[in-house]
């Protein structure tokens, strides 16, 4: 008896130990190569990506809740321990692949420190993978070569003169508290193009930003430091000035795809123009003024996702469909009707179930106007 | 000396020689059918990772006791101004190239002796100066060399340099793989100071693979191809690229083995001394005929 049980026990363990496993494998959308080496990885030969996940995590703490800094001190030996600012990094990596960008590998593990995986020994038995020293500068000067244009060593390392000693405590709260300045975003960026039918595109940053919901990584995914941080630029005095028209040195392609994951079935003149475009205004480009309470909605709430920004019915009931005349509440519009006119019928004032038009009192009223006499009080 | 024993001493000597060069000549047919052994070491150099930082050019001077400037002056770029190839002063040095991916993100690209699998200088060579070591590296002997320098018109990657400055004992230089060291069971200087690991020292045949790995895992990252897995019959050096290894001044090999043409012709002439034989009795019969022709103007 003892035995069965034994083994019911077990084999409970087990099946919920590889359940939740095969569940998020399912889940995941993942290139099967980010954690396998071969082709078709089978239960007895996975051939997995040495690296060990022993639990499954699917989401990366934010840039904030991450550590401030990092002390990498493993190789400590001709230079002092570097400081890593581990926060000023993840923020900017919010728009460069995100923590990925280093925790490769990684995706659905615990975060595991970078010498579980590389060898602190360059003299090793699986050289698969580079040892911690190459793997440190392999990530860290993919970018400062870049923004920096130079190998030094002593940006990030402090060379140790004799016996000096690393302490920790007298790390300056200037670099444990540094973090990423706001990233001053544009109003507008008009672009310079050469098509024929309209020279200039008027991009309104803000617009697409606060209206139109985008978020940086929408767009910024893959940036690079040197996208803002070029010294040659910084040095010539070439800060982008955004009010006045730009070149931008990319492929035609590779222009329009920014634009077309939205704007892929719209006409070419919707932004090429022979001169700058006026900000997007909802009653000029479509003839329906927005106002009181729908100025306050997304634009989702309207345009539902599936069907994009297509032009509605300007019936009330075709967004309101539950209105009528004895469901509807008058106070909505500002105008709380008043004993009388709230028995009416909604035609009685607004002529044909036109609500665009202004209402009409001369079913019964021969001396009487709107606005200036009102069939109840308004309300805020 | 009577004129019975020149004659035997020919005989024997032409017997030995013949005996001799047959036996060559199938030692090295059976050299170059094997192939490079099973542990055969090599490094990978990829260039896609190189920052071109130059210690490992400090590195090898130090190791081999070649005068070298301080480790702080190779931070200096202006160097990559113009294209250079190891000399007897440097026997290895990194170009920079531009790179038509990323044009912040230079091509790097360490020169050194590629340790073919069958050199054609240790071909070349010939009082056996070089060796081909059956752990990669091609070294040279400075005892036996005796300054002819045909391994240097021999090499197709026009790797090794001669002392011209020198009067007494000009010595032949080129990358000897470390080959002291590494039979100490240290790494090559070079790999050893790399910071990014853009060198790695291993197995040949590991090497490869991971390689191949490197190429299938970032097809966009890496142009298609190891240079050295099968140029001139293989080298143990191996090079990865994001590039045309023509724009980095690599020069366009086939596969073939750069000894072979040379050798075939060699042994070709001299195989089981069949040709000299045929040549001299080709010589000896016109004398003969020439002798007669004498003997009858005489009668």
């Amino acid at each position: 008896m003892k035995y069965f049980v034994f083994i019911v026990i077990t084999y409970l363990s087990l099946s919920t130990f590889s359940f939740p496993q095969e569940v998020i494998h399912n889940q995941v959308n993942l290139e099967c190569n980010t954690c396998h080496t071969c082709e078709v990885p089978t239960k007895n030969d996975p051939c997995l990506i040495e690296c060990p996940r022993p639990k499954m995590q699917k989401e990366f703490p934010s840039s904030e809740t991450g550590p401030d800094i990092f002390i990498m001190d493993e190789l400590e030996n001709r230079y002092l321990p570097v400081v890593f600012t581990h926060k000023l990094h993840a923020q900017m990596s919010d728009m460069t692949g995100g923590c990925l960008a280093c925790h490769h590998y990684n995706t659905l593990g615990p975060i595991l420190r970078c010498n579980q995986c590389h060898s602190e020994k360059r003299k090793r038995t699986d050289i698969s993978k580079p040892d911690l020293m190459a793997a440190y500068h392999q990530q860290c000067l993919d970018c400062h070569r870049q923004w920096s244009h130079k190998n030094d060593c002593t940006s990030c390392h402090a060379e140790k003169k004799g016996n000096e000693s690393f302490d920790r405590s007298e790390i300056s709260s200037e670099l444990t508290q540094k973090t990423h300045p706001e990233v001053k975003k544009p109003v507008k960026i008009i672009y310079q193009t050469d098509c024929k039918e309209g020279k200039l595109v008027t991009f309104f940053h803000d617009q697409h930003i606060n209206i139109f919901g985008l978020d940086c990584i929408s767009c910024h995914k893959n940036e690079n430091c040197i996208s803002c941080h070029d010294p040659a630029k910084v040095k010539n005095g070439k800060q982008h000035n955004f009010d006045k028209p730009i070149m931008v040195n990319i492929s035609e392609t590779e222009r329009h795809q920014r634009c077309f994951g939205c704007h892929e079935n719209d006409k070419c003149s919707l932004c090429h123009k022979n001169s700058e475009m006026k900000p997007f205004d909802h009653s000029l480009r479509t003839g329906w003024a927005l106002n009181k309470n729908h100025l306050k909605l997304e634009c989702t709430a309207c345009h539902t996702k599936d069907k994009g920004f297509t032009k509605l019915e300007n019936e009330c009931v075709s967004c309101h469909r539950n209105w009528n005349s004895e469901t509807f509440d008058h106070k909505v519009t500002g105008l709380m009707l008043d004993e009388i006119h709230i028995e009416f019928d909604c035609s009685d004032c607004h002529l044909d179930r036109d609500f665009s038009r202004r209402p009409s009192c001369g079913n019964c009223h021969d001396d009487k106007n709107f606005p200036n006499n009102k069939p109840g009080k308004l309300v805020n | 000396m009577g004129f019975q024993n020149r004659r035997d001493f020919f005989k024997t000597s032409l017997l030995l020689t013949a005996g001799i060069t047959g036996i060559s000549s199938k030692k090295n047919k059976a050299a170059s059918l094997d192939g490079p052994s099973e542990n055969r070491m090599g490094v990978l150099v990829d260039t896609t990772v190189c920052i071109g930082c130059r210690s490992c050019e400090w590195a090898c001077k130090t190791t081999h006791g070649l005068p070298t400037k301080p480790i702080d002056s190779y931070l200096d770029r202006s160097v990559y101004d113009k294209k250079r190839r190891p000399d007897e002063h440097a026997l290895t040095v990194v170009n920079e190239y531009d790179n038509p991916n990323n044009p912040l993100l230079p091509t790097d690209v360490k020169v050194q002796c590629m340790h073919c699998e069958e050199p054609a200088c240790v071909s070349a060579c010939i009082v056996g100066a070089f060796t081909k070591h059956p752990e990669g590296a091609v070294t040279w002997d400075t005892d036996k060399c005796i300054g002819c320098r045909y391994c240097m018109v021999a090499c197709p990657f026009q790797v090794p340099s001669f002392e011209y400055s020198k009067a007494v004992q000009p010595k032949i230089m080129k990358c000897d793989f470390c080959f002291e060291r590494t039979k100490e069971g240290k790494l090559p200087a070079c790999v050893e100071v790399c910071p990014t690991e853009a060198l790695t020292y291993g197995n040949r045949n590991e090497l490869i693979e991971i390689a191949k790995q490197r190429i299938k895992r970032q097809p966009d990252k890496y142009y298609n191809h190891i240079l050295g897995e099968a140029e001139i019959g293989g080298t143990s050096w191996l090079y990865l690229a994001g590039q045309d290894f023509g724009k980095l001044d690599f020069p366009k090999l086939g596969r073939d083995p750069a000894p072979g043409v040379t050798e075939a012709i060699q042994h070709g002439i001299f195989s089981y001394f069949i040709p000299p034989i045929a040549l001299f009795a080709l010589l000896g019969s016109v004398m003969w005929i020439n002798r007669s022709k004498n003997n009858g103007e005489e009668k």
